[in-house]
């Protein structure tokens, strides 16, 4: 942003400095939140632990991916449930506007973002775990889902998965 | 009043919030992981939202999705119980943040409260009794050693940021003192990332006795009497009763008072426990409703939940001190765990086949539990908090033998503490009321004793 003050920015960087030598410090902790503030610039950051670490939740890093489904609510054999890996807001594209990240007919790759659930800020990516083609994308854009609410369902019978 | 209570626990608790919120006319939403999908709570309540798996650290302690949940719904206030978020200035600020009431205290207040040291010296200011020992935390050995020679062995070391019988080392003389006082620091900087220490007078045994307090927003407080916990297994209380025999009338005003005082000194709003051992010296401050409750409930006839509802809303104390006092009768409670007490009291998990709790004149069951309910071994291992009432506590007691007999709880695997229950019952010394926190201890040699005679 080049109309932004000078001094807001030296502030951030400061800040950003300050956290990141925090940051190195934290390895190997169990600290999972930090909040430096310096006048009015305030950064705050919410990591996962790795696993091991007792207390270690499995979720929730910032842009953190899911893989998620287990095929247990799928309505038959051949189809396979993607569901949502936590309490939050299902988003269908990146941002406003965007294109969609999956359309019912897309075939999917594991591993391929196909969408958000916004929790707290927080932009968790869902990915999928097999692969397959979208039959059903059961939530709309902009929805509140529950925890393993099945949101997209992939039909597996063909291909490779 | 609150249109919408989110109740951020689990098990009995849940369900007695959700009950409390009925009868308000609040409305209440139950969150639950995958475990607890079948559970009364999620049945009872108004809506129920899925948050996570069972590992608690991805639900009940899993703060975007408590937060999703209540914007998900429109809850406007939060009750987090017992346990889990419920003393973690964190979520009541993140809580605030979000819009939402969080009911207890203020987040700074909490974190006030939770520090050892910054508690005793409020508590001190506001009256309370200290044990000789120090406020502010001890920096050095040699400033130890001073403290030690003025108060006289034995003392007990404790990590300011401590809790749950973590991070505290008994010294019984000089020799020891170098050494107990560098592994506290140590082991309080590991487990709690704070090597901070403070020093007291230890008492090898005495009596657990903790005020219960509701504060409102309008600077008002009141004392709802004490509750003994003397009853206890490695810091695990096991049974709890009100009034204690060993408390006067006029020292439960005199302290009681005190304990408002300081509550309202710090700015404290809500439910909240002043601990103390007998006699008498404050030991540290809950801020938060206690499994225990109820007893108190029982001897003063005020539903402690809702008041905590009520001023958390802003209202005023629907009862004056003069509404409590005095205390009415005596009130017993069991916890009946799923834990077999012949293997050390290690926790059962299974599914109950018989789940028949007794009734009854003045017998209150706190349960979630039902026929086919599964004692899920992620979770606490509470079956049920058994409560009753009688005019005197012999009665209570006869009143307890009584729903304990009644109380058929099966499933495979399963074993309960009521059979441990109705033999402290029926011990001359707890019958005698004289029990202090050495009690269980002894009583369980006893009956190793006896079974190897």
């Amino acid at each position: 942003m080049s109309d932004r003050d000078p001094a807001d920015q030296d502030r951030m960087y400061a800040v950003w400095a300050e956290a990141r030598e925090l940051i190195k410090g934290l390895e190997g902790t169990s600290i999972q939140r930090l909040a430096v503030e310096i006048g009015d610039a305030r950064i705050e950051i919410e990591r996962g632990l790795p696993p091991g670490v007792p207390g270690a939740p499995t979720v929730l890093a910032p842009g953190g991916e899911f893989s998620s489904g287990d095929g247990a609510a799928a309505p038959d054999d051949s189809h396979h449930a993607i569901k949502a890996p936590l309490v939050g807001t299902f988003y269908r594209s990146g941002s406003p506007g965007a294109d969609p990240f999956v359309r019912v007919g897309d075939v999917v790759e594991p591993g391929q973002t196909v969408a958000i659930v916004e929790a707290m800020k927080l932009m968790n990516q869902v990915t999928a775990d097999v692969k397959g083609t979208v039959v059903e994308i059961l939530i709309e854009d902009g929805q509140w889902v529950e925890f393993e609410q099945t949101i997209v369902l992939l039909d597996v019978a063909d291909g490779d998965a | 009043m609150f249109e919408k209570v989110l109740i951020a626990n689990r098990g009995e608790i849940a369900l007695r919030v959700a009950r409390a919120c009925r009868e308000l006319g609040v409305r209440c939403v139950s969150v639950y992981s995958t475990a607890d999908a079948e559970s009364a709570v999620v049945r009872f309540a108004d809506e129920a939202v899925q948050i996570g798996p069972p590992a608690t650290s991805r639900s009940y302690l899993h703060i975007p999705s408590l937060i999703g949940a209540a914007l998900k719904t429109g809850a406007d206030a939060v009750h987090p119980g017992y346990g889990f978020l419920s003393e973690d200035p964190y979520f009541a600020e993140i809580c605030a943040d979000s819009g939402i009431t969080f009911i207890g205290p203020r987040p700074d207040v909490m974190e006030k409260v939770g520090d050892k040291a910054t508690a005793r010296d409020l508590m001190s200011k506001a009256g309370l009794p200290l044990l000789p020992g120090t406020v502010e935390p001890v920096n050095t050995l040699d400033e130890a050693r001073e403290v030690c020679s003025e108060i006289g062995y034995p003392v007990i070391i404790k990590a300011v940021a401590g809790g749950g019988g973590r991070g505290m080392n008994v010294v019984t003389r000089d020799d020891d003192l170098a050494d107990l006082y560098h592994m506290t620091r140590a082991t309080a900087q590991a487990v709690f990332k704070d090597s901070a220490v403070y020093i007291e007078r230890f008492l090898e045994t005495s009596r657990h006795t903790e005020i219960q307090i509701v504060c409102d927003a309008h600077g008002s407080g009141v004392y709802f009497g004490e509750r003994d916990c003397s009853v206890q297994r490695r810091h695990q209380k096991l049974i709890e009763e009100a009034p204690s025999l060993h408390l006067s009338d006029e020292t439960r005003r005199e302290v009681g008072e005190a304990a408002v005082r300081g509550a309202l000194s710090v700015g404290y709003t809500g439910a909240g426990t002043m601990e103390f051992l007998l006699d008498l010296a404050f030991m540290e401050m809950n801020a938060r409703i206690q499994v225990e409750h109820p007893v108190s409930e029982m001897v003063t006839s005020v539903d402690l939940i809702q008041e905590q509802i009520r001023v958390a809303a802003g209202e005023p104390l629907s009862v004056t001190q003069d509404d409590v006092l005095p205390l009415r009768g005596h009130a017993i409670e069991c916890r009946i765990n799923a834990e077999d007490p012949d293997r050390d009291f290690a926790p059962t998990a299974g599914r109950l086949d018989t789940y028949v709790p007794p009734g009854g004149p003045w017998t209150r069951v706190d349960s979630h539990c039902y026929p086919g309910w599964m004692i899920s071994p992620f979770y606490d291992s509470l079956i049920a908090k058994l409560i009753v009432w009688a005019p005197d506590r012999d009665r209570a007691i006869e009143r307890m033998q009584r729903a304990l007999s009644e109380f058929e709880i099966t499933g495979r695997g399963v074993k309960t503490t009521i059979p441990f229950h109705q033999r402290i019952l029926d011990h001359p010394q707890f019958r005698s009321g004289d029990v202090t926190t050495d009690f269980v201890e002894h009583f369980m040699s006893e009956q190793v004793a006896a079974a190897a005679g």
